[in-house]
């Protein structure tokens, strides 16, 4: 009874913890931004198993995994935009040297 | 356990194995590579819970993605090959920390929460597919347009910030 | 049943790949020509690079034949004879396709050579240009169909054949599937001039005669995708429909290979720039024209 739904959560909620890790653990954009997308995808792996396993007969479900998947590509775009010009600029993307904005 | 469960805990092992693999190897095409195979056994995972579209959905726009941002981790980092094998963290334990506590958290209000009857058929694909493209076009339109316009600024937004400067400091000079 | 019989025809379809690629290349048919060349290959000594990395090494060239057999699982070749009728037939094609590309980019990178990792990277700028020339007449096709079942697609063109229907869409798909199968002009990755073959550069012997083999089916399978999406599938007066999908399959894969004979290889920039300024408006117009039909002739 709800296996499968609680199989899913613990997949999604293992995802989130090693996104959050790698998040706030690499020293470079792109591997945080990595993080960022695994969140996303343990956000996502929950979204499809509510809609599967609780309102299988609501497509408004399945929509907010396509808006989700709009999420991960706008944050890869806008991030790698923001990496080329920081790049450009001080020639690292490493967030350790990132301080300009510190007060 | 239905045969269900077994393949969305494979899969849900597989893509947890991957992601773990992300942050663990040192060569940054192997991360990148091992994200997509993350993201890939997701979409299975959908295939498995019977998410036809979203399922294929995910494995065809994740691989694009994931490959660019291999070619984004060789262009920018300083040892992409991993053979220097670079320590590239910082605040470890916080982090491993914070990490362990979330998934601690979010398994067990998924445990103790009551989530009401368990829905054990689905429709069928190609009925999804159609009320997914009604729901998309129907009721959700704004939403959806949303998005799109969202993309687009997105992209003229990071090309904009991408774009190589003009010499002399104008961005504009030609 | 039938996946046993599509590994065949596959296998014979690449094949018949290698014959006409000979053919092009040398001017004279000789039909054991790649018989004799798989045997030598595979009796060649297959070579491990220094310092490889082993894991992509290995997987690049069985990915890209999985992912092209996976892609042709999805298409119809007479009526019944289809190994999976997806709901997302035609969606499922192309997120099989996209593996073609990390296989590529795993070939290149594995066996740390400079010319195979250029030719790996040069792909991934190639997936940028034809990608969104795959997918959107794809998308029109799909439209008239009213469903994304590759047996519905088929159906839809009983009477008129989305060729002469959408022949804007026909042409870019046409070309981007050219470019999706690394053929002449458009072979970037393995530029047998400039980069010594590129991602094929460091592969010998069984392994290159995986990859080779991989690359076939990806042909066989773009002409199979090419005659079911736009020349009608099985349809055709007079012959049975077995006899017309092979003549329609053989007849596209010729003028793929032939097309490249004539046409000097394409520059990386050159190729985006035409992809994104003249290919997708033009696709998007397409769209429009078939959404415009569509509504008009229903």
């Amino acid at each position: 009874m709800g296996v499968e739904l609680l199989i899913a959560l613990t997949t999604g909620a293992a995802l989130f913890g090693i996104g959050l890790y790698g998040a706030l653990s690499q020293t470079n954009l792109v591997m945080i931004m990595m993080g960022v997308e695994l969140i996303l995808a343990g956000a996502m792996i929950n979204l499809v198993a509510f809609w599967r396993y609780l309102h299988p007969d609501n497509p408004a479900g399945q929509m907010f995994v396509l808006i989700i998947m709009t999420v991960m590509a706008v944050e890869m775009a806008v991030g790698f935009g923001v990496a080329i010009a920081r790049f450009r600029a001080k020639g690292s993307v490493e967030m350790e040297e990132a301080t300009e904005l510190k007060g | 356990m239905t045969a269900q469960a077994l393949f969305i805990g494979f899969f849900g092992l597989a893509a947890v194995w991957f992601g773990i693999v992300v942050f663990r190897t040192h060569s940054m095409v192997r991360s990148a590579l091992a994200l997509l195979f993350s993201q890939t056994a997701l979409g299975a995972m959908f295939l498995s819970m019977q998410a036809e579209f979203l399922g294929v959905l995910q494995i065809m726009m994740m691989a694009t993605e994931m490959s660019i941002m291999a070619i984004f981790m060789v262009m920018f980092m300083m040892d992409p090959g991993g053979l220097g094998k670079m320590d590239m963290t910082h605040q470890r334990r916080l982090s491993l920390g914070t990490g362990v506590v979330a998934f601690a958290t979010a398994v067990t209000i998924a445990l103790f929460v009551d989530w009401g009857p368990i829905t054990s058929s689905a429709p069928d694909a190609t009925q999804q597919t159609v009320d997914l493209g009604l729901e998309l076009l129907g009721r959700s339109m704004l939403i959806f347009e949303t998005a799109g316009i969202t993309i687009l600024t997105a992209m003229i937004a990071a090309t904009a910030v991408a774009i190589q400067p003009a010499a002399g400091g104008s961005r504009h000079g030609r | 049943m039938t996946t046993v019989l599509l590994l065949m025809l596959l296998a014979v379809g690449a094949y018949l790949v290698a014959v006409i690629e000979d053919w092009v290349y040398r001017g004279h048919v000789q039909l054991s020509a790649p018989l004799i060349a798989g045997i030598a290959l595979l009796g060649r000594e297959s070579v491990v690079p220094r310092k490889p990395d082993r894991i992509f090494f290995e997987t690049g060239p069985v990915l890209l034949l999985i992912s092209a057999v996976l892609a042709a699982t999805v298409i119809p070749l007479t009526p019944g004879l289809i190994v999976t009728d997806l709901a997302t037939g035609a969606l499922f094609f192309n997120a099989a396709l996209v593996y073609v590309l990390v296989a590529l980019l795993m070939a290149g990178w594995g066996p740390d050579g400079a010319y195979a990792m250029i030719g790996g990277w040069r792909f991934l700028g190639q997936l940028i240009a034809y990608a969104m020339l795959i997918v959107m007449p794809i998308t029109a096709v799909a439209m008239r169909a009213e469903s994304l079942l590759t047996m519905q697609i088929v159906a839809s063109q009983s009477d008129i054949w989305n060729i002469l229907y959408q022949p804007v869409g026909f042409v870019l798909f046409f070309v981007a599937a050219m470019a999706l199968a690394f053929l002449p002009p458009f072979d970037l990755p393995t530029a047998k001039g400039e980069l010594a073959g590129g991602v094929e550069a460091e592969y010998t012997g069984a392994r290159l005669a995986i990859f080779r083999l991989g690359r076939l089916a990806l042909v066989i399978t773009l002409a199979a995708a090419t005659v079911t999406f736009y020349l009608g599938g099985w349809h055709g007066p007079w012959l049975p429909t077995w006899a017309w999908i092979a003549i329609k399959i053989l007849a596209v894969t010729s003028i793929m290979l032939l097309a490249g004979r004539y046409v000097p290889r394409i520059r990386e920039s050159d190729l985006l720039g035409w992809c994104w300024k003249l290919g997708i408006p033009l696709a998007l117009l397409n769209i429009f024209l078939v959404g415009v039909l569509a509504l008009v002739f229903p």
